[in-house]
């Protein structure tokens, strides 16, 4: 069952995100089309240049997969109704503040 | 599209139509199980030659007193996940003992290849560069299996136990 | 317990390697995710909110040392040095690379075990009573049989792209602890009027977003006919479930939708149907060398009670409170199973650690001959484990941080990972558990309390269990904030019933406090401390309980 994201409007600033295709790791989509595991990196996009930029993204498939638009406030910051889950996604499962990102590597 | 009979590439000039046979030969064409069934009586389907594509959702009884007209079966995969024609072809091949060709067309995928020939497809429409290659290496993955089905493999049970009294039969 | 003879052991080798090649393939490109996804979903790899996680398959729960001792070198070298025990009777773990899956498999399959089928539309990992081969109630151990539907089931070419997940339980025929009324296809052993051991078959049962309690669709069928039979309901499923909408898709809503009669009446005449070529054929002695694997050990004449225990108890109270609340009857004398529960207060409930692993592996070699279960409640069972040895049990328990004392209480939550790990969870479950757990952690209140079953999901998807605790607990997220809705009244035993939703979902910091008065509430009404939360509120209706739940607002 797959879960579904809900649909941004076109003014609404989001950045891409998705999971590196090998190590399944939290990533997001900068300004050079490269990806990053830093929210900070990501690129803040709204209309035809966010919708280009998901069509990259969905091409871009040995690097990232299932890529979804998140939404974010103009400066990058996680917002709207989904920013328990993006900020869980980003920083770790609250319950084990140890294993998130903030916790570094292995 | 590549044909494979038996996992080798091979040809078939039978073209499908979703309007019966019209004025082409029973030999030309593939026929829906709606067409093949309408025209039962008349002198088409009464040849050996018939070609039928069943979709999913059709009951594959309903040829089953006709087969002998029947030399190949068409079996729709409209979506590889859809799991129906798996049944099907094991009940033309189990049940209704259906011995000519049983061919998967639609979305056929590497990955299905090796459930297909343990249901009894022994023909596969499958879009590889290297078809041949790509088939011979998916059937032979796994090199026994547990149950029997419409291939030839004995169920690991059975191997177990050569010459065993069943347990399963009633 | 069942070993792997070459044939096993063979093929879980070549799916090892037939899923490093599509690992492979997805990596360079060649298979697309879209493509992927049901590959690696049949070898119970998802893509969760931080990583790919990896299911691994526990066949009916079933271990030994060194199979967790496997499990946790996994968890070490591969992951963060724990694992999720579910509600399946499986493992999880949450870190794993995608690169590294075909090392995982092949280091599975050096400690026979595997992940084939642990998720996507095929059948799932058969799940069974935790104390299978031990409790006094049963009329046989059903785990032989489960191993002969493992079997079966696995790599089944018919059944492999099923409209839905198909998850089976067998019970061995005394008080229901696999919860097989709420499972696509539960099977009790039983005996029928001639005294002839076979199965009742229940179909149709199932969570999620639409509950059902099955239905009994044979009331008894003789083992060897039973795979037959589970091939022609299989066979029913696989062409008349729905396809359409995948919410409408499992065998419960073709059993409801046919109503009872008529999925009987199906699942009938395609068994009549089948001839001598499609019966499955399991040779008797086939089955006699499966059944040998699970005889009894040779128990040690002992005395019903054991005077040592007794003393030590009396000496420790601590020792007292855990025995009176974790140990279990067993068939022999001075014996008894041991549920080592994984919900101590303040850690996700069913995480383990790498150490814990080790720690459980050697009690369990040591003192219960190296047998080791998963209960569906996400909780251990160490199942033979003589009375005389019980103290020195717990004291190694105690060391590993294993001897939480709330086994089948208020505390020994079933929760889902909920929106700390899952894709897709609406709500946190674990941060939930572990404040009620705070609310409740006074012992001598959950003493008070007694038994009751608290059972927490992150989303109608219901791996928690929500709909069959006696108090069980919903998150949904309403415009971006988190909300728990309480259902009342559910069961998952022999007497299964889904709960009911008592009324609008509650706050995340509300719901300890509300539980609480409902606790209370449940206190002051019950007609004796003999009367449980679920026979008070059987006879009392959720009324009371629904007023103390919102008695604050």
């Amino acid at each position: 069952m797959s879960s579904e994201r809900p649909k941004l409007g076109p003014d609404i600033p989001k950045v891409i995100t998705g999971w590196n295709s090998r190590t399944g790791r939290v990533i997001y989509l900068t300004a050079d089309r490269d990806w990053s595991e830093s929210l900070a990196d990501a690129s803040v996009m709204t209309g035809d240049q966010a919708q280009e930029a998901l069509r990259f993204a969905s091409t871009d498939q040995v690097r990232v997969s299932d890529p979804y638009f998140m939404q974010v406030t103009q400066d990058g910051r996680i917002s709207g109704r989904e920013t328990l889950r993006e900020t869980i996604r980003a920083q770790g499962p609250t319950n084990h503040p140890m294993f998130g990102k903030q916790a570094g590597d292995l | 599209m590549p044909l494979l009979r038996h996992g080798r590439v091979s040809s078939c000039s039978r073209i499908f139509s979703d309007s019966g046979f019209g004025d082409a030969a029973a030999s030309d064409v593939i026929v829906t199980l709606r067409s093949f069934l309408d025209d039962r009586s008349s002198t088409a389907s009464r040849r050996d030659d018939v070609a039928v594509r069943l979709r999913p959702e059709d009951d594959p009884r309903l040829l089953a007193n006709d087969l002998d007209a029947v030399s190949l079966i068409e079996v729709e995969f409209p979506k590889y996940t859809d799991g129906r024609g798996y049944s099907i072809a094991q009940l033309l091949r189990r049940r209704y003992g259906y011995t000519r060709e049983l061919r998967a067309v639609g979305q056929v995928l590497r990955d299905q290849l090796s459930l297909m020939r343990r249901s009894g497809f022994d023909a596969v429409v499958f879009d590889h560069p290297d078809a041949e290659g790509v088939y011979a290496e998916a059937v032979g993955e796994l090199s026994s299996a547990y149950q029997g089905a419409a291939d030839d493999a004995v169920s690991i049970f059975l191997r177990r136990r050569p010459g065993a009294s069943p347990g399963g039969l009633t | 317990m069942y070993r792997y003879d070459e044939f096993d052991e063979n093929l879980v080798r070549q799916r090892a390697r037939q899923f490093r090649g599509q690992v492979e393939r997805r990596l360079s490109g060649e298979l697309p995710e879209e493509h992927f996804k049901p590959l690696r979903l049949q070898n119970g790899v998802y893509l969760q909110l931080h990583a790919y996680m990896l299911r691994v398959a526990i066949p009916y729960g079933q271990l030994d040392g060194r199979k967790l001792r496997g499990l946790a070198d996994i968890a070490d070298r591969y992951d963060k040095r724990y694992g999720h025990f579910t509600t399946r009777q499986n493992i999880q773990f949450n870190w794993i690379r995608l690169e590294d899956m075909p090392e995982v498999l092949d280091r599975l399959a050096d400690v026979g075990m595997h992940a084939i089928q642990t998720s996507g539309n095929c059948i799932r990992n058969v799940t069974s009573d935790p104390f299978a081969g031990a409790a006094a109630d049963e009329v046989e151990d059903p785990r032989p049989w489960c191993e002969i539907i493992r079997q079966w089931s696995t790599f089944h070419p018919e059944f492999s792209h099923l409209p839905r997940k198909f998850k089976i339980a067998v019970s061995g025929g005394g008080h229901d602890r696999a919860a097989i009324r709420v499972h696509d296809i539960g099977l009790d052993l039983r005996r029928n009027s001639d005294g002839e051991i076979g199965f009742e078959v229940v179909c149709g049962g199932g969570l999620g977003r639409t509950p059902h309690v099955g239905v009994t669709v044979r009331d008894w069928i003789s083992k060897p006919e039973l795979l037959s039979y589970l091939e022609a309901i299989m066979r029913v499923y696989n062409r008349h479930g729905r396809r359409d909408n995948k919410y409408k898709a499992r065998i419960k809503i073709l059993v409801n939708e046919l109503g009872e009669a008529t999925f009987r009446s199906l699942v009938e005449e395609e068994f009549a149907a089948q001839n001598e070529r499609e019966k499955v054929i399991l040779p008797l002695a086939e089955v006699d060398r499966i059944e040998a694997y699970f005889a009894p050990p040779a128990f040690d004449a002992a005395p019903a009670a054991s005077p040592t225990l007794d003393e030590a108890r009396r000496l420790n109270g601590d020792l007292d409170r855990w025995a009176r609340h974790n140990l279990r009857s067993h068939k022999a004398p001075g014996y008894t199973s041991i549920l080592v529960s994984l919900k101590p207060l303040g850690a996700a409930p069913g995480d383990a650690t790498s150490d814990q692993m080790r720690a459980m592996a050697d009690i369990a070699d040591r003192f219960a001959g190296g047998d080791i279960r998963v209960a569906h409640e996400q909780d251990l069972v160490l199942t033979h484990v003589r009375l005389e040895d019980v103290p020195a049990v717990f004291a190694a328990l105690q060391t590993a941080g294993l001897a939480t004392a709330n086994g089948g209480m208020i505390t020994d939550i079933i929760a889902c990972p909920g929106l700390d790990y899952c894709n897709l969870a609406n709500a946190r479950s674990i941060s939930v558990a572990n404040s009620i757990q705070a609310a409740f952690s006074d012992p001598d209140l959950e003493d008070m309390i007694g038994p009751l079953h608290l059972n927490i999901s992150g989303c109608i998807n219901a791996c928690g269990h929500h709909h069959v605790g006696h108090i069980g607990i919903l998150g949904v997220d309403k415009k971006g904030e988190e909300f728990y809705q309480v259902l009342f009244g559910g069961r998952a035993d022999e007497r299964a019933a889904i709960g009911e939703i008592a009324g609008p979902g509650l706050k995340h910091e509300d719901i300890a406090p509300a539980l609480k008065r409902v606790v209370q509430r449940y206190l002051s009404l019950r007609s004796s401390p003999e009367e449980t939360f679920i026979d008070a509120l059987e006879r009392l209706g959720q009324a009371p309980f629904r007023e103390a739940l919102y008695a604050a607002s």
